[in-house]
C-alpha cells in the first residue's frame, strides 16, 4: 500500500485550522484579560489517528502509522476548584468580619467616647453639680444646675439606648431585603439554577461550557459572602448549592429552594446580621449593660434622694429626672443650710453606675478591636488565596503574546508546508509527459 | 512550579499596597491634628476605661478644691467674728475690774452699764455673721439670724453641723458652735455669755455692796470661764482652717498626678507620631512612584513588531 498523494496537504491544512483555532483562543484571553470571574483558556492540541500502513515487503518491511496532522481536542478552562472551595469558606468569614466590625462600629460610635457629649462626662458633670449644690445648699441656680445636669444625663441615655436599638433595627432589615423575594440570594440562586440547566445541555450536545461555568463560578463566589457556601459537582455538570444552615440545597439541578430558615451559624454577612440583631447579640448586650448603667444611676440617687425619686424608669430607654429644681434635696431634714445628701449624692462618684459604663466602654472598645483584626485577617486570607487563584486562573499578557507569536509562526510554517506540496504536486502534473493535453 | 504572575495579581496588590499606606497616614493624621492618641474605645479598651475613670477623679477633685477653697472662706468669716467677740469680752471684763476695784458713784455704774449693754448688742452682731447669703453660727438654719438685736436672747438656729467634703471619706466641719459660747441669755440662766453679760449690767445698775461683790467675784469668774470657751472655739475653727489647707495642697498634688495619667492614657506622643507620620509619608510616596511604573509598565507587547 502506498501513501495517498494528497496526504501532505491534508495535514498541512489541519495544522493551519489547528494554529487558527489556537489563536482564536488566544484572542478570547486577551479580549477577556480584565473580565471579571473570566478562567483563561487554552485549546489543547492533539495529533489525528495516524494512517495505517500495512507492511510492504514480507523481508524488510513492517507496517507503519504515518501521522495525519493535528487538531484541537478541548478548549480546557484552567481552574482550580480547590481554591475555589477555599476562598468561599474564607470569604463567608470575610463577610460576617466585615458585617461585624461595620455594625459594631456604629455602635461605638453612638457611645460617642471619649469626650464632652459621652454618658462618662455627662455622668461626672452630674456628680460635680451635686459637689456645688453641696456648697451652696441654698442656692436656686446650683439646684437648677443640678436638674439640667441630671436631665442631659437621663437625656443621653436614652438616646444612645434608642440608638442602638435602631442599629439592631438596620441589621434586621437589612437581613430581610437580602433574603426577600427580590433580593441577592433569590437572583443569585435563579441564575446559578439557569446556568446549571445550560451548562447541563451544553455537556450533552458534547459542547465545553467554560464561559458559562466561569459565570457560576462567579455567582457562587457572591452567595459565598452572603453564608456558608458548599458546592457538590454532580455527574452531569450541574452544582448543588448548600446555603448557610438552611435544611434544604439552596440549588439542586435547575430548582431553587428559597427562602428557607437560616440561623446565626449560617455563617457570612447573613449569619452575622442574625447574630447583631439577635436577643443575645453584642447589640443587645450592650443594651442590657446600658440598663444596667441607668438601674443603678436611678437606684443610688433615689435612695439618697428620700424625700421623693430624684429619677423615676430604671432602663437607659426610660429612665427621666422626676423632680423640679424647687423639689431637689440638699439635707436629710429639710432645713435650709444643710447639705449631706447633696454630699452624699456627689460621693456617688467613681460608684457602680461609673464602674458599669466604663466596663462597658471597654468591651465595647474590645469588641470593636477584634472584629476590626478578623476582618483584616480574613481579608489577608481572601487575598493571598485569590492571588493563588489569579496564579492558575488569570490572563498574562505576556504569555498570550508569546502564545500568540507561537501559533502565527505554526500557521506560517504550515502555509509554507502547503506552498511546498503544491509545488511538489505541479511539477507532478506540469513537467511528465504529455497525455491528456 | 513557578508562580505565573498575572496582570490583575500585580494592580491588586499595588492597589492594597498604598491603601494601606494611605490609611497609616490618615491615622497619624488623626493623631497629630487632634493630640490624642485615644481617638475610640477601640484603640485601647482599658485605656478608654482608664480615661472614664482618671477623667472623673479628676473632674471629683476639683469638685473637692471647690468645697475646701469655699470652707475655706466660710471659716475665715466665722474666724474674724470670733476674734470681734474675744476683743469685746475682753473690754467687758476690763470695765468689770474697773467697776468692781475702783471708787464709782451709781452713775459711774450706770455708765458702765450702758457700754456693757451696747457690747451685748455688738456679741450678737458678729453672732449674726454672713458667709454668701447664709448665715453662718446659725447650726443648719442658714436663713435665720442666729440671735435677735434688743433683749431677747433666744437662739434661733439648731445645733446641725455643716460639713465640706474634701476628699474620699474626708469631711471638714465648717460651721463654729458660737451658741455653746453665747448661750440664751438670762431666760436661760446657763451661765454663758449672754447670760453673765445681762448679770453683770443687772448687777451694776444695783450697785449695792453685795451687787458689786457678785461682780467682781462669780460674774468674773463665769466671764474668764466664757472667754477660755471662746478662745478653744477659735481654735477649732483654726484647725479646721489648717485641715482645709492641708487638704487642699493635697488636692492640688493629686490633681497633677491624676492629669498626668490621663495624659499618659489619652495623649498623642507627639515627637514620636511626627516621626511615624514622616516614614509614613516616605512609604506612601514610594509606593506610588513604584505603582505608577508597575501600572504604565511596558510589557512585552512594546517589543513585537
Amino acid at each position: 500500500m502506498s501513501i495517498p498523494t494528497l496526504q501532505g496537504l491534508q495535514t498541512a491544512l489541519s495544522g493551519l485550522l489547528a494554529e487558527q483555532q489556537a489563536i482564536d483562543v488566544t484572542g478570547q484571553n486577551i479580549a477577556n484579560a480584565n473580565t471579571e470571574g473570566y478562567s483563561r483558556q487554552v485549546a489543547t492540541l492533539q495529533t489525528n489517528e495516524p494512517m495505517r500502513i500495512a507492511a510492504l515487503s514480507p523481508t524488510n518491511g513492517e507496517g507503519g502509522q504515518l501521522g495525519t496532522g493535528v487538531s484541537v481536542a478541548t478548549y480546557t478552562r484552567i481552574r482550580n476548584s480547590y481554591l475555589d472551595a477555599q476562598y468561599r469558606t474564607q470569604n463567608a468569614e470575610l463577610g460576617s468580619a466585615t458585617t461585624q466590625a461595620n455594625e459594631l462600629q456604629q455602635a461605638q460610635g453612638v457611645f460617642d467616647e471619649p469626650s464632652s457629649a459621652g454618658i462618662a462626662s455627662q455622668l461626672s458633670t452630674f456628680w460635680s453639680a451635686w459637689g456645688e449644690l453641696a456648697n451652696a445648699p441654698s442656692s436656686e441656680a446650683a439646684k437648677v444646675a443640678v436638674v439640667s445636669a441630671g436631665t442631659q444625663l437621663a437625656d443621653t441615655l436614652n438616646e444612645v439606648s434608642s440608638q442602638l436599638q435602631t442599629i439592631r433595627g438596620q441589621a434586621a432589615q437589612q437581613y430581610t431585603t437580602i433574603t426577600g423575594p427580590s433580593g441577592e440570594v433569590q437572583g443569585d440562586a435563579a441564575q446559578v439554577a439557569a446556568l446549571n440547566q445550560q451548562i447541563k445541555l451544553s455537556l450533552q450536545a458534547k459542547q465545553q461550557p467554560n464561559d458559562l461555568e466561569d459565570r457560576r463560578d462567579l455567582l457562587l463566589d457572591k452567595l459565598s459572602e452572603l453564608a456558608n457556601v458548599t458546592v457538590v459537582k454532580e455527574a452531569d455538570g450541574t452544582d448543588t448549592v448548600s446555603f448557610g444552615d438552611a435544611g434544604e440545597p439552596l440549588v439542586e439541578g435547575s430548582q431553587v429552594n428559597w427562602p428557607q430558615a437560616l440561623t446565626a451559624a449560617a455563617g457570612g454577612k447573613l449569619g452575622a446580621l442574625l447574630e447583631l440583631s439577635g436577643p443575645g447579640g453584642a447589640l443587645a448586650n450592650y443594651q442590657t449593660a446600658l440598663d444596667g448603667v441607668a438601674a443603678s444611676l436611678a437606684e443610688s440617687v433615689n435612695a439618697l434622694h428620700t424625700t421623693t425619686p430624684f429619677f423615676t424608669g430604671t432602663t437607659a430607654a426610660t429612665i427621666a429626672v422626676a423632680v423640679k429644681p424647687s423639689e431637689v434635696q440638699t439635707s436629710g431634714n429639710g432645713s435650709f443650710g444643710g447639705n449631706e445628701v447633696a454630699q452624699a449624692i456627689a460621693n456617688l462618684r467613681g460608684g457602680t453606675a461609673e464602674q458599669r459604663y466604663a466596663s462597658l466602654i471597654a468591651q465595647v472598645g474590645s469588641d470593636v478591636q477584634s472584629a476590626n483584626s478578623d476582618e483584616a485577617n480574613s481579608q489577608a486570607v481572601v487575598s493571598a488565596i485569590n492571588e493563588q487563584r489569579q496564579s492558575v486562573s488569570g490572563v498574562s499578557l505576556d504569555e498570550e503574546m508569546t502564545n500568540l507569536i507561537t501559533f502565527q509562526r505554526g500557521y506560517q510554517a504550515s502555509a509554507r508546508a502547503l506552498t511546498s506540496m503544491d509545488e511538489m504536486l505541479g511539477t507532478l502534473i506540469e513537467h511528465t509527459g504529455t497525455a491528456g493535453m | 512550579m513557578s508562580t505565573r504572575i498575572t496582570n490583575d495579581m500585580v494592580i491588586g496588590s499595588t492597589l492594597a499596597d498604598i491603601n494601606s499606606a494611605q490609611a497609616a497616614m490618615d491615622r497619624s493624621q488623626s493623631e497629630l491634628s487632634s493630640g490624642k492618641s485615644l481617638l475610640e474605645p477601640s484603640d485601647n479598651p482599658v485605656g478608654a476605661s482608664q480615661q472614664i475613670a482618671l477623667q472623673s477623679t479628676l473632674d471629683g477633685l476639683t469638685t473637692y478644691e471647690k468645697a475646701a477653697n469655699d470652707g475655706a472662706a466660710w471659716l475665715q468669716t466665722a474666724s474674724a467674728s470670733l476674734s470681734n467677740v474675744g476683743e469685746v469680752t475682753q473690754r467687758v471684763r476690763e470695765l468689770v475690774l474697773q467697776a468692781a476695784n475702783g471708787v464709782n458713784s451709781q452713775s459711774d455704774l450706770n455708765d458702765i452699764a450702758q457700754e456693757i449693754e451696747q457690747l451685748t448688742e455688738t456679741v450678737k452682731q458678729d453672732a449674726n455673721v454672713q458667709y454668701a447669703g447664709q448665715y453662718v453660727f446659725s447650726g443648719t438654719a442658714t436663713n435665720t439670724p442666729p440671735y435677735e438685736q434688743g433683749a431677747s436672747d433666744a437662739y434661733a438656729g439648731n445645733a446641725g453641723t455643716i460639713l465640706r467634703t474634701v476628699g474620699p471619706g474626708v469631711s471638714v466641719q465648717v460651721n463654729a458652735a458660737l451658741s455653746s459660747v453665747l448661750g440664751e441669755g438670762q431666760a436661760a440662766n446657763d451661765g454663758k455669755l449672754l447670760d453673765t453679760l445681762r448679770t453683770i449690767t443687772e448687777n451694776l445698775h444695783t450697785g449695792t455692796p453685795a451687787a458689786l461683790h457678785a461682780v467682781g467675784g462669780e460674774d468674773l469668774a463665769k466671764l474668764d470661764t466664757n472667754l477660755g470657751s471662746l478662745t478653744s472655739l477659735e481654735a477649732d475653727v483654726g484647725a479646721a482652717t489648717d485641715q482645709l489647707k492641708t487638704a487642699e495642697s493635697r488636692i492640688q498634688s493629686l490633681q497633677s498626678t491624676t492629669a498626668t495619667q490621663l495624659s499618659n492614657v489619652q495623649d498623642a506622643n507627639f515627637a514620636q507620631v511626627s516621626i511615624e507620620f514622616s516614614n509614613q509619608q516616605a512609604a506612601y510616596d514610594a509606593a506610588l512612584r513604584a505603582g505608577a511604573s508597575i501600572v504604565q509598565e511596558k510589557s512585552l507587547l512594546e517589543f513585537l513588531q
